[in-house]
């Protein structure tokens, strides 16, 4: 198992270094972050431009850049991936874009696990009772269920949520669910309590929202691997031995149909990032999805870099744990 | 955990059972279809006495597993099962789940037939049969554990400790099955139902497992009821033999008594189709012509009238019951605890008293499609068949002819690569090493050997439709193995291949015309000559030639494996390579498919490869054989020779362990036993590759002579036997 979790990380290092050179080249011919500057008229003085241009190194080459942007090494000090630094914004001279991430990291992260931790509980749950009751009225209301959620698009579903949120609040005529705000400043300075109905309040509707797509596929995939392992000959053979039903289903089936799932959720969340954008945006949430579009309305190539890195980070994280988990979970792979 | 305690539960055993462990009576199962009800199973009756053993033998469809599944309760909730099958007197069904759990792997215990899928992926050995003896036993963890490693013992596997902590994929096939045995085993049940325990194992490996299963038994005295579709499985391990047809048991009674004196047609008929490796050569297997019934549509009266030869008008009318065959005219029937009387389901059984099978069936290639052609279509095969038979000689023996296909020194080697990025080279699979053939004209070559000694890769490589690693392959001396995708080309024609599985090698979105014609078309011929011959073709495979619009699914796997052989013939070949052409069909089907082979050499002057692992239907067809074992030929002779005076020990050990249709002859057979499994041919053994599992080798030789054994590889050259083998120590046996 040591040699098995070794050579999976020394396996995502070189995964890694290929994500920062495509996120790199994809973001450097996107665009030229100074167009609008050109573009200004009257034009602006030349020296205005070139000083611009030192400033986020447009004078150097597409190689060098690179290596800058890693290393650091031959920059201004505020550049070099291995320092810690992100580079220079064209936000505005002062704008850390390490800060910035830091600062709402938390916020995003947050609403993404508790997105994929519901996603994958409900999933599970429903699957499981789908292909135990396979064909009846449930297993074709979840169904429906299912693939309503999966054609519903994310942004619409969240203004119905909000539009539901308030509706909700009126009838009860009290604050119940918040349709605005991530809801961190209200929390400052409350107790436990006060800060588990705060999160409840904020965190409800925009989990609904982006759990949901997750949630439909997962489910179907749950049901599809459940079916096929209660059909298998050691289910079989399991009941033949005796083992009351739940614990055929509970040792014997969901244990072994659980290994497949792990991969798709650890693709699924690079899914789950994305949603996250849109869904931060109608809850008008300040995580990395609205420091994403800032960004790209402001042509911050630095910036988006940083954005794109993390969420590759974060997907290649994900996929190592799942592969961890599944060597956890199947003694075949883990003797490989 | 005695029975007595079990049985005071629930209801005690109704006064009068004795010793009966488990009373079917009237069992009927229906399963729901789109089509309507399915009727699998149909008012079945038997009782099982304590420490007997009773075989349960029928063809894919019968109901004979799903009659073992409803007694244990296994079957899905939509089947409707009716009568009543009590285990120690407790009622089985109708009950709710948790009771039946209760008897289950307790009182009631079961073996599947793939042991490979049969145990759980993710939990050891050793986990699951505790689990089995935790489910019915309050006794803690460590005891449960030790009764493991008990049970382990029991069926013979060597280092039982480590087997405990290893999981299922670290076992071999055989041993697998050993566990699940294992487990049957663990509470020391009344009675034990293996569902084809052996059918998806090698021979040698069988013979294992049944010798563990035995001696478990031994051990617990559990009753067994051992399903099976293999008669020379039954033969030795029973006392009582039921045979199912269309969902009823139609013959029962001693196991001498049906195998001796079957009074059911359909009994009969299955002995008559079953090559032997006792019997001569000579004799043409008699099929049953047409196919089983469906049991969406059964027929009104007796199941197999539509297939039978001596079926009569009552026959058509009324379902015959199970009644005595020995009642001198007036027949009765007979009372259900009664074990020892020998029943039939047919209105003339009378009239079967001393008959063999070739009396009612004929060694006819024909199989109907419809019963009411099968009369006309075999006298016309038959007619089709007679004008040729004048040019043609079945005799045995390739000297004088000329080689078709010649194979030396073919080597095959699968590299292993590692996983990751690099997929770096670690070491290779040795399928072929190093072997010679010579295939000759209007022969049949048989390569026999259990799964993976390569003799498939070697027929694959034969066709060269994967490349060698070393060695050479001339057809009419041209050398195939350096020849360029092109230029093999033209030669295409005269090497044609038969499957397997007819039922994946058919593409199910093609008519059989279609499919048929495949090969004509792309050889250049027009629509209408390809037409014409596609008619041609499927005429001469027995089929009907109006059915070439029709689709793969409706027809039946011995059809389907006519339509497989059509379409081989398609480009009048010289070769045809047959890789287990019968493998996968029935026994009543696949000796209709045998006398079509031999027919069709015969009528069209064909060289078959026909690459096996059942030595039974090689001694039957083929002229020579040779027996593959680890990627290299142990033994090669005629067909003849090598069946009459084995030299080899694998040999000696492959043919003993098949087992032989035949009761008496089977309990009193000398056995040549190997133990142990094929090693893996990634790392096979020093020297001579068999040593490890030889039985001259453990018990026979020296130390010194073993020497050569471990150091010197066996070359293979005549040791006095008469034809050759590659063994040091050779020394021809007689075993029959």
């Amino acid at each position: 198992m040591l040699v098995y979790t070794v050579r999976r990380i020394l396996g995502a290092i070189p995964i890694l270094v290929l994500a920062s050179v495509l996120t790199f080249v994809l973001i450097d011919v996107s665009g030229d972050p100074l167009t609008e500057l050109r573009m200004q008229q009257p034009p602006p003085d030349p020296s205005v431009i070139q000083l611009q241009e030192e400033r986020l190194y447009l004078d150097r080459s597409m190689p060098e850049r690179y290596w800058l942007w890693i290393t650091g090494i031959g920059g201004h000090g505020d550049i070099g991936l291995l320092q810690g630094e992100f580079g220079p914004s064209t936000q505005s001279n002062s704008y850390d874009i390490g800060a910035a991430i830091a600062e709402r990291l938390g916020t995003t992260l947050r609403l993404v696990a508790a997105a994929m931790v519901f996603a994958l509980g409900l999933a599970v749950l429903a699957g499981v009772i789908s292909a135990m009751r396979q064909y009846s009225k449930l297993d074709y209301t979840l169904t429906f269920i299912g693939f309503l959620a999966l054609a519903m698009p994310v942004f619409w579903f969240a203004g119905i949520m909000q539009q539901a949120g308030v509706a909700f609040n009126d009838l009860v005529g009290d604050q119940v669910f918040a349709t605005i705000g991530d809801g961190l400043y209200q929390a400052q300075g409350e107790d436990l309590w006060g800060r588990i109905t705060n999160a409840f309040a904020y965190m409800t509707l925009p989990t609904i929202v982006l759990m949901l797509t997750s949630f439909a596929s997962w489910s179907r995939y749950q049901r599809t691997s459940m079916l096929e392992v209660l059909n298998s000959d050691y289910v079989r053979l399991a009941r033949a031995k005796g083992l009351p039903n739940r614990v055929v289903i509970r040792r014997h089936a969901l244990r072994t149909a659980l290994i497949p799932l792990t991969t798709v959720v650890a693709v699924g969340i690079a899914g789950i990032i994305d949603g996250a954008i849109l869904t931060e945006r109608v809850f008008q949430w300040r995580g990395l999805g609205e420091f994403f579009i800032t960004a790209v309305e402001a042509n911050d190539s630095y910036a988006l870099m940083a954005w794109l890195l993390l969420s590759g980070v974060l997907v290649i994280l994900a996929n190592l744990i799942a592969d961890l988990l599944y060597g956890v979970l199947d003694p075949r792979i883990r003797y490989e | 955990m005695t029975t007595t305690d079990h049985m005071s539960n629930e209801e005690t055993a109704s006064p009068g059972t004795g010793d009966v462990v488990l009373e079917v009576s009237d069992l009927s199962v229906t399963f729901p279809s789109d089509d309507g009800p399915l009727p699998a199973v149909r008012e079945v009756s038997y009782v099982l006495r304590r420490g007997e053993a009773l075989g349960i033998v029928g063809e894919s469809g019968s109901g004979k597993s799903v009659t073992s599944m409803a007694v244990m309760g296994l079957l899905p909730k939509n089947a409707r099962v009716e009568g009543s099958a009590k285990v120690l007197g407790q009622e089985i069904v109708g009950l709710k789940d948790e009771q039946i759990s209760k008897v289950r792997g307790n009182r009631i215990a079961m073996i599947f037939q793939d042991p490979l899928t049969s145990l759980n992926p993710v939990y050891t050995v050793g986990y699951q049969i505790a689990e089995a003896v935790l489910a019915h036993r309050k006794v803690g963890k460590k005891a449960a554990t030790a009764r493991a490693l008990e049970l382990l013992e029991l069926v013979d596997i060597p280092n039982p400790e480590q087997r405990l902590k290893q999981y299922p994929h670290e076992l071999s096939g055989g041993m697998r099955q050993r566990v699940v045995i294992a487990i049957a085993m663990a509470n020391e049940p009344d009675v034990i139902i293996a569902d084809e325990p052996t059918t998806a194992l090698d021979v040698t490996v069988q013979a294992q497992v049944l010798g563990a299963l035995e001696s478990a038994r031994k051990e617990t005295g559990a009753a067994l009821v051992l399903i099976t579709h293999d008669l020379g499985v039954v033969a030795g391990h029973v006392d009582r033999i039921g045979v199912m047809y269309g969902g009823r048991i139609v013959e029962m009674g001693p196991v001498e008594d049906v195998f001796y004196q079957p009074r059911m047609p359909y009994a009969l008929g299955l002995l008559g189709s079953l090559p032997r490796l006792d019997e001569d050569r000579s004799e043409r297997l008699t099929p049953i012509l047409g196919t089983p019934p469906s049991l969406l549509s059964l027929p009104g009266g007796c199941a197999f009238a539509p297939r039978c030869p001596m079926a009569r008008d009552l026959c058509h009318e009324q379902e015959p019951r199970l009644l005595a065959t020995d009642g001198n005219g007036e027949r009765v029937s007979v009372q259900v605890g009664d074990t020892d009387t020998h029943t039939s389901a047919c209105h003339f059984s009378d009239e079967l008293e001393n008959a063999q099978p070739t009396d009612l069936f004929r060694g006819t290639a024909v199989e109907a499609d419809t019963t009411e052609a099968a009369e006309e279509q075999a006298e016309q095969a038959e007619q089709a068949l007679a004008e040729v038979d004048g040019t043609s000689g079945g005799a045995a023996g390739g000297s004088g002819r000329e080689a078709v296909l010649t194979v030396r020194e073919l080597v095959k080697h699968f590299p292993i690569r590692s996983k990751g990025l690099l997929k770096r080279r670690v070491g290779e699979v040795q399928a072929v090493s190093g072997i010679s053939l010579d295939l000759y004209e209007h022969e049949t070559l048989a390569l026999v050997g259990e799964s993976g000694c390569g003799k498939s890769t070697t027929a694959r490589l034969m066709l060269q439709l994967i490349r060698q690693t070393s060695g050479e392959v001339h057809y009419r001396g041209q050398p195939l193995h350096s020849m360029s995708p092109r230029q093999l080309r033209p030669l295409r024609r005269d090497l044609q291949l038969v499957f397997q599985d007819p039922f994946a090698s058919l593409d199910p979105r093609m008519t059989v015309a279609d499919i048929v014609a495949e090969p004509l078309r792309i050889h250049g011929q027009g629509n209408g000559t390809a037409r014409k011959r596609v008619r041609e073709l499927l005429e001469l495979v027995g089929l009907n030639s109006e059915h070439g619009a029709r689709y793969p699914h409706e027809f039946s796997g011995g059809q389907r494996q006519r339509i497989g052989i059509a379409r081989a013939l398609a480009l009048n070949p010289k070769v045809l390579i047959l890789d287990e052409p019968v493998s996968a069909l029935d026994v009543s089907i696949q000796a209709g498919v045998i006398n079509l082979l031999e027919d069709l050499q015969d009528d069209l002057g064909l060289s078959y490869l026909f690459v096996s692992h059942d030595l039974s239907v090689v001694k039957h067809i083929a002229d020579r054989v040779a027996v593959m074992y680890l990627g290299k030929i142990v033994e090669t002779g005629t067909a003849e020779d090598l069946f009459r005076a084995p030299a080899h020990p694998y040999t000696q050990a492959l043919i003993s362990a098949i087992p032989l249709p035949d009761p008496v002859k089977e309990r009193t057979r000398e056995r040549i036993v190997v133990t142990g499994d094929v090693p893996s041919p990634a790392n096979p053994p020093s020297g001579c590759r068999f040593r490890t599992r030889c039985p001259k080798f453990a018990d026979e030789l020296s130390e010194n002579e073993r020497v050569k054994c471990v150091e010197e590889p066996p070359e293979l050259v005549d040791r006095g036997a008469g034809h050759p083998d590659a063994c040091h120590y050779s020394r021809a046996v007689e075993l029959f």
